[in-house]
């Protein structure tokens, strides 16, 4: 506690004795961090549709025309044993059918008069979520289609893979904006520390004759980034808030549909931003601050 | 308390003191005189570690100055109270913080701080200007504001450059009783200065510094 005494008064003396600077930089940071949240917020978004279209994604197993009712069940059952595999239905020709006239609807016409059912059996697979990437869908469906009494596999392989680039663009996309808003964040609260370093340089040079410490010196300094960090990221949780409050209540006004897609807003968002803009701004606060030397 | 054994220090290739070797002892008061560049200022830079010596050992309140990490040089410091010759006072802060300044960084209680500071202030007869600026002194005023920064942490040694630069005879003689009180209490006290009436009839040794060396020692 007496460490921070001292220190804690040259802060809030150089908070508003510098107001302006400290402002303009807390507004910075509140503005860096809400892009920062709002891209991550609209990245999250964007994953869990993809998700959600991902869980739909399924394999088909034609079976082989002259398969019996047994070597049916022996596939089953092999695939209910398969770890990759969560989920098995089984469509019979009969059902097939019926799907089929369900389908075609009026056009069904084109049904009659067939002799013979022409559509063979299927199993329908749902793979576990891991598995879902394009090559190792790949493996699974050729592995598959080797086991006897299986005819083909089917899924769509071009959807799958361009599901599967635009995830992943959108995820490479993230880290880098996101790492440059952050890099970003950090050179503010740097250069405004930075400012006050030198500022000050002539009584830091004279503190560390009359015997003060590295922490003693440092310490002003990074209290005051802890501060302009924490009161960037409150603002930022605040504009957030704001944001997020006023665009889901018309969205879901314009497109009631919407909230199906929004993923909600997690209430630690509103502390994980200001934390976040603490350490960013006392990382920036040392880098800027350096190495003391006697 | 304070030993140079063959110490050499240059500038930029320019030699100031050459195998330099004296010694001062606890509880002593000693003087260094010479003329103006001699490297008086110099001397008092190594120290306190202001200044590296080129070769040579010197020893500091059983400090080994060349066995020194940097994060140990405040620790040094803080047995050894300094009258810059340039006073380095801090100008946006008042009389009262400027003295408080080398308690603080101690982190020493402020109650403490304020019964210290005003017993210090009052030692310097400075009590009535404990809220004015530096600046709103006159040069024998911030000249006492030094000497009062100096002993308010009842350092073990006190170096003093110059402390006498730009007084009258009397301001002169009020702070040299100053140092002889603080040297009372047991604090080893180093004064550089090239005005000889301050160690005249003292029985204090005395080096004269000439020619990156000591020319001569006397008893003032
Ligand atoms: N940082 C420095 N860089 C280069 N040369 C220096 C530096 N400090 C001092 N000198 C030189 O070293 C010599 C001794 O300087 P010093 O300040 O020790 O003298 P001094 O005896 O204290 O003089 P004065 O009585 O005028 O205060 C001078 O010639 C000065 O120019
Ligand atoms: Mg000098």
């Amino acid at each position: 506690m007496k460490i921070f005494r001292y220190a804690f008064q040259t802060v809030f003396k150089s908070l508003w004795r510098e107001k302006w600077i400290n402002l303009l930089t807390i507004l910075s940071i509140s503005i860096g961090l809400s892009l920062l949240t709002s891209f991550i917020m609209i990245t999250l978004n964007m994953d869990s549709v993809l998700q959600r279209w991902a869980k739909n994604f399924g394999i088909v197993v034609y079976l082989d025309e002259d398969i019996n009712k047994a070597e049916e069940n022996t596939l089953k059952n092999r695939f209910l044993k398969d770890k990759d595999i969560i989920e098995v239905k089984y469509i019979s020709k009969e059902k097939a059918l019926k799907e089929l006239h369900k389908t075609l609807g009026a056009n069904a016409l084109v049904l009659e008069g067939l002799d013979e059912n022409p559509l063979p059996s299927s199993f329908e697979l749902r793979l576990k979520s891991s598995l879902i990437e394009p090559g190792l869908v790949k493996n699974k469906a050729a592995q598959i289609e080797r086991i006897s009494g299986v005819d083909e596999v089917q899924y769509g392989e071009k959807w799958l893979s361009s599901l599967y680039a635009v995830s992943k663009t959108m995820k490479l996309g993230a880290i880098i904006i996101g790492g440059a808003i952050f890099i970003a964040i950090t050179f503010i609260t740097y250069s405004t520390i930075k400012i006050f370093f030198y500022r000050r340089k002539e009584e830091i040079e004279t503190l560390k004759l009359l015997g003060a410490t590295r922490s003693f010196i440092r310490l002003p300094f990074l209290l005051e980034g802890l501060i302009i960090g924490l009161l960037g990221g409150i603002m930022s949780s605040l504009v957030i808030f704001g944001i997020y409050s006023f665009t889901s209540l018309k969205m879901v006004e314009f497109l009631p549909s919407i909230n199906l897609v929004m993923a909600s807003l997690p209430f630690q968002v509103y502390l994980i931003v200001p934390l976040a803009g603490a350490v960013v701004s006392i990382v920036g606060s040392f880098i800027a601050v350096g190495k003391i030397r006697y | 308390m304070i030993s140079f054994t063959n110490v050499s220090k240059s500038y930029e290739g320019e030699l100031i003191l050459k195998d330099f070797t004296f010694t001062i002892d606890k509880g002593e008061v000693a003087y260094i005189t010479g003329p103006s560049g001699a490297g008086k200022t110099t001397l008092l830079k190594l120290i306190y570690c202001a200044e590296r010596p080129d070769r040579g050992q010197i020893v500091v309140a059983g400090w080994d100055i060349n066995k020194l990490k940097q994060r140990t040089i405040p620790f040094l410091r803080r047995n050894v109270g300094i009258v810059f010759q340039d006073f380095r006072l801090l100008y946006n802060k008042t009389v009262f913080d400027n003295i408080a300044l080398a308690l603080r960084i101690h982190y020493v209680h402020p109650n403490a701080i304020r019964e210290d500071v005003n017993a210090v202030l009052k030692e310097v007869k400075l009590s009535h200007k404990a809220n004015t600026f530096p600046q709103q002194l006159s040069g024998g005023e911030q000249q006492r504001v030094v000497i009062g920064r100096a002993m308010v942490s009842k350092p073990t040694v006190l170096l003093a450059d110059e402390p006498t630069g730009n007084l009258d005879v009397d301001t002169s003689q009020t702070i040299m009783n100053l140092f002889r009180e603080i040297n009372a209490r047991g604090t080893t006290v180093l004064i550089a200065t090239h005005n000889h009436d301050l160690f005249h009839g003292t029985g204090r040794r005395v080096f004269f510094l000439r020619d990156k060396n000591i020319e001569k020692e006397i008893i003032g």
